[in-house]
């Protein structure tokens, strides 16, 4: 009986009971982003595996093949990318700019903040990739040895952070332009400020899907490279 | 859509095949993203199955992504001294990002709209 749990069938069976569970929890909540389905359905995967007594790393080894599909997802997102290609048509100086600036500086100022708080050299190399788009980021964070676990936290908590804070924060600033909004929201809080982006207007989306890509990219490009440098 | 997941692959294993061939420090998927981003534009549009598979892998995301996540429980002890490094980058990390870069972009297109 007690074999069952070992098993892939228990962890499969789990990891989708989660999904729907979280995916009813989140469109029930009118998409409330702290309930984002991958808060939500890990949160729901804990309590299974603690009421259950269940080993985590026992439970991840048998269900870690479904993590290899974060590698075709990733290339799959070249397809959104050359969709909103278009955009950058009138504006390529600003948004290319600050897209480069922007997302060194999301690297750095996370590296640097953390780093005075006292993080350890193997959680900054986890936190490197916080503002980018949660495939991408768990490449390039296994690649250049962070920890998985961490660096998928970092980018969700980014993203709901993002959401949260960024309507007070631009109208103190004033930019209502829904193109700055929507570009600077996806440039910092990836996929989770792109949906975010959608419900304020389908222009502050497509700018934002386009800032996700085009930072996922070109961090994609500059981490590996740096982390060769200083580590 | 197997169609396109085959695409999707086979890109990947092409980005993975350079990776090791020059040594590159860049992750495989993501060259076979860049890969796939260059045939698209030299071809000039979408093909369907690429559209249905890469369309279904992205809405999956939370599903795969949803077991790494869950990992954050179970740190243990020996990270209890991270977390207020790791709070920080990602509070005030992300709330400076936004700020820096509203006012980067809004000074850049102000200059670019000017004649």
């Amino acid at each position: 009986m007690i074999d069952l749990f070992h098993g892939p069938l228990f962890a499969i069976t789990l990891t989708l009971l989660a999904y729907q569970g979280a995916m009813f929890l989140y469109l029930r909540s009118g998409r409330a982003a702290i309930l984002h389905p991958t808060i939500s359905g890990a949160s729901l995967i804990a309590i299974a595996l603690i009421l259950l007594g269940q080993d985590y790393h026992a439970y991840y080894r048998n269900i870690d093949w479904l993590t290899f599909l974060l590698g075709p997802a990733t290339v799959a997102l070249a397809v959104p990318l050359y969709r909103q290609l278009h955009l950058l048509r009138n504006m390529a100086g600003p948004l290319l700019i600050t897209v480069s600036v922007g997302a060194v500086f999301a690297s750095v100022s996370a590296l640097l903040l953390a780093w005075l708080f006292g993080a350890n050299q193997s959680t900054l190399l986890s936190l490197t990739t916080k503002s980018i788009t949660t495939p991408i980021a768990i490449t390039v964070t296994q690649d250049i040895g962070g920890i998985t676990t961490i660096a998928v936290a970092s980018v969700i908590l980014t993203g709901v952070v993002g959401i949260t804070t960024i309507t007070w924060l631009f109208n103190k600033l004033d930019i209502q332009d829904d193109r700055l909004w929507g570009f600077c929201l996806g440039l910092a809080a990836h996929a989770i400020g792109t949906s975010r982006a959608f419900e304020r207007s389908p222009v502050a989306g497509a700018f934002s899907s386009l800032a996700l890509c085009l930072t996922g990219t070109f961090t994609a490009v500059f981490v590996p490279i740096a982390a060769r440098w200083f580590f | 859509m197997l169609a396109g997941l085959l695409t999707l692959l086979g890109c990947q294993l092409a980005g993975e095949f350079l990776q090791r061939a020059l040594n590159l420090p860049l992750p495989g998927p993501v060259l076979g993203m860049l890969l796939l981003f260059g045939g698209l534009c030299l071809r000039g549009s979408v093909p369907k199955d690429l559209e249905a598979g890469s369309q279904r892998l992205i809405e999956l995301l939370p599903l795969l992504l949803m077991a790494p996540a869950a990992g954050v429980f179970f740190l243990g002890a020996g990270f209890a001294d991270q977390w207020p490094g790791f709070i920080a980058a990602v509070s005030l990390g992300t709330v400076c990002t936004l700020v820096f870069c509203g006012l980067l972009i809004r000074f850049l297109q102000r200059r670019n709209s000017r004649p």
